[in-house]
């Protein structure tokens, strides 16, 4: 069964927005904007905002930008969070091309298996984060990042559904 | 790019393959860059500038409503037990009163004996003031954002501090907001001593809010909790005799200090020239200044 004939009959002339193309794009840049919130912390255990947007566009739906937008969404991304410039670009197209991969082998999805994916996803940014301080020579001890990780695992279903609002917003359903 | 072949139409397998194409190249181009920042720190500096003045007048404009909705709640506190208050500040003014006339005789005498010893006084001129209006509060790296840039002419490695103490160094500089490596930050390494008996330790952040203080030389542990830890002014960058931090914790050869700055809740922070620039010159000539991104 197709999975709009679940939906409620729509009413006529209810369609798709014509920004629709550009509504998740939009959304995670929006998210990593969330970095200029007037928060002045001194640990840091804040989500990554901009990424768990991201992922969750992109497990909810195989195509919601062209693959090459990641590259640009993640460049938006290291300029308003302060990461180096690079990082948010090499793991946001490593992610689009991974998930594609997983794509293909996974025979069913549910809530727990996207879940379990996105955890995986998150704890290799905060890992890679942790990483690439640590290179320069700023790395604090990796217990300091547990926090940030499982304060980000525990919001992703959150923002999952928050996601998915926006995207039955967008296609007018 | 979901299914492996989306059928026999030939433009639809060439979009999937050059999208294909299109994020291997952008994680090549990621990694390239990332190297590039690394590497390179001050590669960036003009486009990292220019994403801060997009986001710290947004963050200083949130910052003033949420310092307005906390004025006024604490406002209304203030009400509830003004006439008891009152008789505690007058009190306070009192006592306050007589320790400046005390700090007052201090300072002349102060002056006079540095007048004996020809000492040299460095003039302290501030550059800017600004407010801390954001932080790096999901990354571990500790900076904070400024609201003063280049147009106050704030300049990258500029030492920043506050009434309380050190803040920390500029790292990048947009025209209206600047980032500062706090402290607490681990690349932020600074020469500093014990106030109590000026052995000369290092200060370096730890990347959680707290600094660890290492004496210079190997051997007793000098520490006691509770000490101040000031800057020495040694190596030309942060101006001497500025607090950084007091000892919470000791621990086998160093101590963990807290710094007395607290970003969180400083409202302004001044930005100070270099100490002393000519060391800093002959310094980054030798190698770049390490821990910036």
């Amino acid at each position: 069964m197709v999975r709009a004939a679940l939906s409620p009959p729509r009413r006529i002339g209810q369609g798709p927005s014509p920004i629709a193309a550009y509504v998740p794009a939009a959304t995670v840049v929006a998210a990593s904007f969330l970095a200029a919130l007037p928060i002045v912390s001194t640990s840091g255990w804040y989500p990554d905002f901009g990424y768990l947007v991201f992922i969750g566009w992109r497990l909810l739906r195989a195509d919601p930008w062209p693959a090459w937008w990641a590259a640009a969404l993640g460049f938006v991304n290291d300029l308003f969070t302060g990461y180096p410039v690079g990082f948010s670009i090499a793991l946001w197209s490593a992610t689009m091309l991974g998930l594609d991969l997983i794509d293909r082998r996974t025979m069913w999805r549910d809530y727990w298996v996207e879940w379990i994916l996105a955890a995986v996803l998150i704890a290799i940014d905060e890992w890679l984060q942790w990483r690439v301080a640590r290179f320069i020579g700023a790395g604090p001890a990796f217990v300091r990042m547990v926090p940030a990780l499982v304060i980000s695992i525990c919001i992703f279903p959150v923002i999952a559904w928050v996601v998915s609002r926006i995207d039955a917003r967008r296609l007018g359903r | 790019m979901a299914t492996a072949r989306p059928g026999w139409s030939r433009r639809a397998q060439y979009g999937l393959f050059f999208s294909f194409l299109a994020v291997i190249a952008g994680i090549i181009l990621g990694l390239i860059l990332l190297a590039l920042s690394l590497v390179a720190p001050s590669s960036f500096e003009s486009v990292r500038g220019a994403a801060l003045d997009v986001t710290g007048p947004v963050a200083g404009a949130l910052r003033e409503v949420t310092d307005t909705v906390e004025g006024i709640v604490t406002g209304a506190d203030n009400y509830w037990d003004a006439a008891s208050q009152n008789a505690q500040l007058k009190r306070q003014n009192r006592a306050m009163l007589q320790r400046m006339v005390e700090a007052k005789a201090i300072l002349q005498e102060n002056q006079q004996l540095k007048a004996t010893l020809q000492l040299r006084q460095h003039e302290r001129t501030t550059i800017a003031t600004g407010r801390i209006v954001g932080s790096s509060f999901n990354s571990p790296r500790r900076f904070a954002i400024l609201s003063a840039g280049t147009s106050d002419g704030v300049r990258i490695s500029m030492p920043v501090r506050s009434a309380d103490g050190l803040v920390g160094r500029i790292i990048d500089a947009g025209a209206l907001a600047s980032r500062v490596l706090l402290v607490s930050d681990r690349a932020n390494i600074i020469p500093a001593r014990l106030l109590r008996n000026g052995i000369a330790v290092i200060a370096q952040g730890r990347g959680d809010g707290t600094i660890d203080v290492r004496p210079l030389e190997v051997g007793r542990n000098p520490f006691k909790r509770g000490d101040i830890i000031i800057t020495s002014g040694t190596g030309g960058l942060y101006p001497p005799l500025v607090p950084i931090g007091r000892v919470v914790k000791l621990d086998d050869d160093g101590a963990v200090a807290l710094p007395l700055a607290d970003p969180s809740n400083t409202s302004f922070a001044i930005v100070e020239p270099p100490f002393e620039p000519a060391a800093i010159a002959v310094e980054s000539a030798r190698s770049d200044i390490p821990g910036t991104p």
